[in-house]
């Protein structure tokens, strides 16, 4: 990764002084127009436009090397019921119908006309107040506006970098924890450097009546907020927005650009990607710039810029590193990438072994029986589940789930799944050697990656009869031997 | 003075109100008056009220189709910009026809201030002060103030929350301690002094009173920051002007207790 | 009997409420004007209402028709922002030129009825210099004062016996009684204001 990034720039820099007689001459041309401004207020706009607004995980094309204009922003306000993850329902609060709101992009000494239009069936007054104003209230005082109205006001953004906007009608918490907020970007004259692909993500906390996964149209439930008791932590406003059908891509060898934001209402976010490695972090959305970053902090009302260049193919988990929120409750998110693997890059698993301080050098694994007889065995079915819930626990529960419920898009269900009750064989398989591509459970399509799993024969006859013979499963059970026998038969 | 001035009102409410007594009448209950402390109250604190009487229920599409053909200005053809915008009544098919969208027992919606008004007085009625209508909303089934169960304020703010409530049937919510419906959970509902919430762009250059609902100073100077159905309903007072309509905002009016008697 | 007391009822009724709004408009206005009465529409001489001046004459709103109106509402009383927002009101005053000060009213309205009686607002003009022609202050009921300010978009409450929170509000109003600019704030640059009644005069 260095070594191409390092290649590259000379490149640039052989490029550029090849180009400077050229560049010299159309800065003599340019002259009149390409001044430097000391004051980013003093930039003259030319013309309208209208800006193009994007929902995430999409943003609006770069500025490039535009001028400054009079930019119009047309943002609706939408009070309307979504999904939450799978049969839950919430009433969002959107900016542009889309929890976060849309993706405004702009660059510096652009005057932006902003109307904010809050639409008749909505039942609450709304304004918003966005980061890169310069001036008091950030608009909100401005855009206060009444159901059924539209409020106007101008601002002119002078700093470059990436800000929050959100909603600041009182009960303010309320507002942003409905999904009020969102990302504007300013980019600098001539626009940010040129990368292959760009996404926006947002983070965002929510708090409902019923429990992480309640089903029904669950209410926001106020006390849960103030004590900062999140059900759900989710990218771009719900469980399962960038997993699965959803998740973002690139190719490899490409730079990928993510607009980070995290609106909250409470939780600052630990935004990391697994397997990957930030070239370069925008840090809170501003100029400072940090290199080789692997886990970037986000605040509540903040935002940040990371870059990187992908260079092998597989799955990457997007997260909040504060894990629990990210395996219970939805804050994952998936890039996929595909092209040429690099093994030199990243090699698989080469050889694998048991590590004994004693003994020297890696050895062969013993052969299962061993291991067998080096625990005690369960003899009956309320042993083998009490025995086959310790090693859920230990191995599956965080995909799967405690309930066996699994998480939406990403890891299916073990929960009354007619995938697992349909062949015996097939499971106890997908224990042993992993599972790669697409499955169908219970009529939804999963595709995503469980490694192999290194338990022993009587470990996994035992999880399996755990969870067969829970969550409304069909009441199997495994023993070691038919394990055994399919352990052989590969 | 003042005396004067409430003769002229009595005078006016008289004038008014015999007309249409008969139906609405029956409809009100007293509310006995009492001190309490609304979000955002005096310096006090501690606002008293008055006994008054206030409809059981929120003024519905069909009474407002019978008062806007006893008055014709108020049709929506007839209605001057001064007194409403142009979405006054705006889904309504004609000047005497609700349309299919209405049911003639849902609340009336998408009025001004200004025709809300006029409707109550015109029925020897008024609309209740913000301080009064809190006064009657703090109430839940069983308690005069229910402010202080836990549940309360959720429960409210559950209500706020589910999308077009105004498509129902008035009396499709609970019998508050007064015997009044639909305080909560059906439309937000126009008050004679509305425009005494003070939270514009305006309100944070007088250098006396700092107060603004948005984020969070709206919390200086409320009395219950754990009250987030209240903020709401302040919030929404403060957006509105008088000529305008909306259609999750009606109305429903009071009398005071002494004119009657 | 009873009949008659229905047939007097339905009659005030009818002059109460119907009539006494628009209406009466209709019945004021030359033909000529008729013509505009689209504007009309919009015009606070729509109001009912009825005021008492400082010099404790009764007067209704559309009785002011054919001037250019400035309005502020205060109350004598207060101490904080009244002040500044009377002083806002002589400087728009001051830059009126003389041969057009005859076409245009200053009005300052009480928000505080009860405390602001004709006498007070006698008081209240002679201390701030305000008793030349074009000096109105005008009171009237606490019903049809918060109507008023309901028209203007004036936000006010009373927060203690002797105090109100309130908008800080300058209006303009052409000279048939449609609102033309609001100027927002203490102290704030009254250029647009100044140019919008000089405007108003230069054309009537």
């Amino acid at each position: 990764m260095k070594l191409n990034q390092r290649l590259s720039k000379m490149k640039a820099l052989m490029l550029l002084i090849a180009l400077t007689p050229l560049i010299a001459l159309f800065s003599c041309v340019d002259n009149n127009e390409k001044k430097d401004y000391q004051n980013t207020a003093d930039i003259p706009v030319s013309r309208e436009m209208v800006a193009e607004l994007t929902a995430p995980p999409h943003v609006p094309t770069p500025v490039g090397r535009r001028k400054a204009k009079k930019l119009i922003v047309n943002m609706e306000i939408l009070e309307e019921v979504g999904e939450m993850t799978d049969g839950v329902k919430y009433t969002f609060w959107t900016f542009g119908g889309s929890v976060p709101g849309s993706f405004i992009r702009t660059r510096v000494g652009d005057e932006v006309e902003f109307h904010l239009k809050n639409h008749p069936d909505n039942k609450l007054p709304h304004n918003i107040d966005l980061h890169a104003v310069t001036g008091p209230g950030g608009g909100a005082t401005s855009s206060f506006v009444a159901p059924g109205k539209e409020a106007q006001f101008s601002f002119k953004v002078l700093n470059p970098g990436l800000y929050v906007y959100h909603c600041a009608t009182a009960p303010v918490g309320m507002h942003i924890a409905n999904g009020m907020y969102g990302l504007i970007l300013v980019e600098p004259e001539g626009g940010l450097p040129k990368v292959d692909k760009e996404y926006y993500i947002m983070q965002g906390d929510f708090y409902t009546k019923g429990e992480t996964g309640e089903r029904g149209l669950q209410p926001f439930d106020m006390k849960k907020a103030v004590a900062e008791d999140a059900d759900y932590v989710v990218f771009n406003g719900k469980v399962g927005s960038l997993t699965g059908d959803n998740a973002i891509t690139a190719k490899v060898g490409e730079t990928v650009r993510l607009f980070v934001g995290n609106g909250g209402p409470n939780l600052v976010s630990s935004f990391h990607v697994i397997g990957e490695i930030f070239d370069k972090v925008n840090v809170e959305g501003g100029d400072l710039v940090n290199t080789n970053v692997q886990t970037t902090l986000i605040p509540v009302g903040g935002a940040a810029m990371v870059e990187f260049r992908v260079d092998v193919p597989g799955t990457f988990i997007i997260v909040d590193h504060a894990i629990f929120r990210a395996f219970n409750k939805g804050a994952l998110g998936m890039l996929k990438v595909e092209g040429e693997e690099d093994l030199k890059i990243y090699s698989g698993m080469q050889e694998e072994g048991i590590y004994q301080p004693e003994g020297g050098g890696i050895q062969d694994m013993p052969a299962v029986e061993g291991a067998d007889q080096a625990v005690a065995s369960a003899k009956t079915l309320e042993e083998k589940m009490e025995y086959g819930k310790a090693t859920y626990m230990q191995t599956c529960f965080a995909c799967h789930q405690a309930e066996g419920q699994g998480i939406a898009n990403a890891f299916p269900p073990l929960s009354k799944s007619d995938y697992l009750n349909a062949n015996v064989n097939r499971a106890i398989d997908i224990i042993l050697n992993g599972k790669t591509g697409e499955v169908v459970v219970n009529g939804v399509t999963y595709n995503s990656v469980m490694t192999r799993q290194d338990l022993t024969d009587e470990e996994i006859a035992n999880v399996l009869t755990y969870v067969y013979n829970s969550w409304d499963n069909s009441k199997k059970e495994v023993t070691p031997a038919m394990v055994r026998s399919r352990r052989s038969a590969h | 003075m003042v005396s004067f001035f409430r003769l002229i009102l009595v005078f006016l409410v008289i004038g008014c109100s015999n007309n249409i007594l008969g139906q609405s009448e029956n409809e009100m209950v007293l509310v006995t008056g009492g001190s309490f402390i609304p979000l955002y109250g005096t310096d006090s604190a501690t606002v008293v009220v008055r006994d008054f009487k206030m409809d059981i229920y929120p003024v519905t599409n069909n009474d407002y189709l019978e008062f806007v053909k006893k008055y014709p200005k108020w049709k929506k053809s007839k209605i001057i910009r001064l007194f409403s915008e142009e979405s006054y009544l705006v889904k309504w098919e004609d000047d005497v026809t609700l349309g299919i969208n209405f049911l003639p027992i849902s609340p009336v919606t998408n009025v001004s201030w200004f025709s809300a008004k006029s409707y109550c007085e015109c029925q020897g009625k008024r609309l209740p002060t913000v301080d009064e209508w809190e006064y009657a909303a703090m109430a839940d089934e069983k308690l005069p103030d229910a402010r202080i169960l836990p549940e309360y304020n959720q429960k409210i703010l559950t209500w706020y929350e589910a999308p077009k409530t105004f498509e129902n049937p008035i009396g499709s919510t609970f019998k508050n301690y007064w015997g009044i419906y639909d305080l909560h959970g059906l439309v937000w509902e126009w008050t004679l002094d509305f425009n005494s919430v003070l939270i514009s762009g305006e309100s944070r250059k007088d250098v006396d009173k700092d107060t603004n609902l948005f984020c969070g100073s709206a919390a200086v100077g409320a009395s219950d920051l754990m009250n987030y159905a209240a903020f709401m309903r302040y919030a929404l007072r403060g957006s509105i002007k008088a000529n305008y309509t909306g259609r999750n905002l009606g109305f429903r009016c009071v009398k005071d207790v002494e004119v009657l008697e | 009997m009873k009949a008659l007391i229905k047939i007097l009822v339905i009659a005030l009724v009818i002059t109460s409420c119907k009539n006494n709004k628009n209406t009466n408009i209709a019945s004021d206005i030359s033909p000529k004007e008729a013509v505009s009465n689209e504007i009309l529409e919009l015009s606070i001489f729509n109001l009912p209402s009825t005021w008492t001046t400082q010099d404790n004459v009764d007067i209704e709103l559309k009785s002011l028709k054919g001037d250019i109106l400035v309005m502020v509402m205060i109350y004598t009383t207060c101490k904080a922002a009244c002040p500044r927002l009377v002083s806002d009101m002589r400087n728009i005053e001051a830059q009126i030129p003389k041969n057009n000060k005859g076409k245009v009213k200053l009005i300052l309205v009480s928000i505080d009825p009860e405390t602001d009686t004709p006498t007070r607002l006698k008081a209240f003009a002679k201390e701030n210099n305000m008793e030349s022609e074009q000096w109105l202050f005008l009171r009237s009921s606490i019903e049809m004062t918060r109507e008023f300010a309901a028209v203007l978009a004036v936000n006010y409450k009373k927060i203690s016996p002797m105090d109100f929170s309130h908008s800080n509000i300058i209006s303009v109003f052409d000279t048939n009684g449609v609102m033309v600019h609001q100027q927002e704030g203490l102290g704030v640059d009254n250029k647009e204001t100044v140019k919008t009644i000089l405007d108003l005069a230069e054309t009537n």
